[in-house]
């Protein structure tokens, strides 16, 4: 394991960020800690880096003793979500600062800011100033100032939460293939579960302080321990009590399986590719069903229509009730 | 532009024309007086020497102001403006009673060039507080922790980040501290006594050729006094880049 937190407890005051979370991540893994904003996981990400101490517990890195070590001694590379350049420099002397401090020889400092910033096609920027990038160039900037040192663990805090829309989706997409090609353990913070399922291995969803579920994005989405991580991953609505993802139900305008619940469409929604029905059931409940435009033109659905809805029996079992 | 003109550059150019009206030798003869000489240079010394105290002092005083908590921390931030809000002649009369004969604490300073000394440093204190602390207060932390991160010291963090991001500020606030010192009158002239060649300042000079209706010694001693002004904030500026630059 490359990162071992055990136990690990932090208080601000009276608000407990953080409430007994033990997590390993192994070796070369690109996980991402998700969460709703205020649930720790920054929190916890700040204190495996030693940017926080933990009030109680214990941090082990790479097999190394780690919850009294200064920041400056851990070996992590941290990258913030608003970039922390330093702005009195220049691109390269950014990435070179790591390794400046550790006394390297002038030489093998240029070769390997030069071969950091082509990896993060930087290359051209080398000589400007931060305030001369956009946000992305900016933040690829810190990655690679980060990994300058050859950090044991890549730790990033909501790294792509300041860039716009599209700039996040291509940097994420960016972020996996480095990885492929860096193999460095990484840990990444996010708020977005889409942005957590694309990108990482593994998943630990963290809410109000506590480690909900551990596990691949697949395994969180088609088993999700709880009605909390079911609800933070995708849409869930309720069909005869259970609770299903939108895109699992099965809609008809006859009543051909036997348990569906009758109900009438109340609103036929069309967002680009997709088309979400909202169903009242003659039971009471609201149900939402995500088709295609090309499923539902077939079956002609309209607002006021009597139709059937069901969970799909081919669909991984979600949830039961409890919890 | 011409607002600036107005109120800057022709009162600025009618001291310099006033000074050669006299001539040139009105000019040389003012400027190598051996008083003058003694109260430029008294003048212009302690204003770098005091300058120099600032820039540390100063630093320190806006980082304990925005960095650390303590009690009564509101009212010192208070009283930091005082010698800007102060009269400078007030000022002047609250170092006498402090320094003079009748010395309360026993420090017996008037009559002396440090009583030059202490008066500018009153006076010029809040100048680089005052420019440090809003930068200081605007500064994210995070670069601070990036910098750890990377195995950075406290010290190298704060030599090689921190104090070429404050450098501006700095040296702002020292060529506004500069230029109040060479120009300062009112908080020395009671305490230092005026001793021509030993606590007269520049100003106290300019004001005995004015009085002796001299105008164009007068102003040839204040067209020196602009072109050391200009000198010190070229310097700064230079000084202030080199720092900027460097980490």
């Amino acid at each position: 394991m490359s990162i071992e937190v055990r136990n690990v407890t932090k208080r601000f005051g009276d608000f407990v960020a953080l409430e007994d979370v033990s997590v390993s991540l192994p070796t070369g893994q690109l996980t991402a800690l998700l969460g709703p904003s205020g649930g720790g996981k920054s929190t916890l990400l700040r204190i495996i880096a030693g940017l926080d101490t933990a009030d109680e517990g214990t941090v082990t890195i790479e097999g190394t003793e780690a919850t009294n070590l200064p920041a400056r001694k851990r070996n992590v590379g941290f990258v913030f979500q608003h970039y922390a350049v330093f702005k009195h420099m220049t691109v390269a002397k950014n990435v070179a600062f790591g390794l400046e401090i550790r006394k390297k020889p002038k030489d093998e400092v240029a070769a390997r800011v030069d071969e950091l910033l082509r990896l993060v096609h930087l290359q051209q920027f080398s000589h400007r100033l931060p305030s001369q990038l956009s946000g992305g160039q900016r933040q690829r900037m810190a990655l690679a100032r980060a990994l300058a040192v050859e950090p044991k663990v890549l730790l990033l805090d909501e790294p792509f939460g300041a860039l716009d829309a599209k700039v996040r989706k291509e940097l994420r997409e960016w972020l996996r293939r480095l990885h492929d090609e860096v193999h460095v353990t990484t840990v990444f913070v996010t708020h977005d579960q889409e942005e957590a399922m694309e990108v990482s291995d593994e998943i630990v969803v963290i809410n109000e302080g506590r480690v909900e579920q551990i596990g691949s994005p697949d395994d969180l989405y088609d088993k999700p321990a709880n009605d909390f991580v079911m609800g933070f991953l995708g849409e869930v609505t309720r069909v005869n009590g259970e609770a299903v993802r939108p895109h699992d139900v099965d809609i008809s305008t006859a009543p051909v399986l036997a348990g569906a619940a009758q109900g009438t469409i109340s609103r036929v929604l069309r967002v680009g590719f997709e088309v979400r029905v909202t169903v009242l059931t003659d039971g009471g409940e609201e149900v939402t069903v995500q088709l295609t435009k090309a499923h539902a033109n077939a079956l002609g659905l309209h607002e006021d229509q009597t139709v059937w809805v069901s969970p799909n029996p081919g669909a991984v079992p979600a949830m039961s009730r409890a919890v | 532009m011409l607002w600036f003109s107005l109120l800057v550059l022709i009162p600025l150019a009618a001291v310099v024309v006033k000074a050669g009206g006299g001539g040139w030798e009105t000019f040389v003869d003012a400027v190598t007086n051996r008083q003058t000489f003694a109260a430029l240079r008294l003048t212009v010394l302690t204003s770098v020497g005091v300058t120099a105290l600032n820039m540390v002092m100063g630093t320190i005083i806006a980082w304990v102001l925005v960095r650390d908590r303590f009690p009564g921390k509101a009212i010192l931030d208070l009283v930091i403006d005082i010698p800007f809000a102060l009269p400078t002649i007030v000022a002047g009369l609250v170092l006498l009673s402090l320094y003079g004969p009748n010395s309360p604490v026993g420090v017996h300073a008037s009559n002396t060039r440090v009583a030059v000394f202490l008066a500018i440093a009153f006076v010029t204190l809040p100048f680089i507080v005052r420019t440090v602390q809003p930068v200081l207060e605007e500064m994210e932390r995070d670069f601070e922790e990036a910098a750890a991160s990377l195995g950075a010291s406290r010290l190298t963090t704060f030599r090689r980040i921190t104090l070429p991001t404050l450098a501006p500020a700095i040296f702002a606030g020292a060529a506004l501290s500069f230029a109040r010192g060479i120009s300062e009158y009112g908080s020395l002239v009671l305490l230092s006594g005026n001793l021509p060649y030993r606590t007269e300042v520049t100003s106290v000079r300019m004001l005995s050729y004015l009085e002796g209706g001299d105008t164009a010694s007068a102003a040839a001693v204040a067209t020196i006094l602009l072109v050391v002004a200009l000198l010190a904030i070229v310097t700064l500026d230079v000084i202030q880049r080199r720092v900027a630059r460097r980490g």
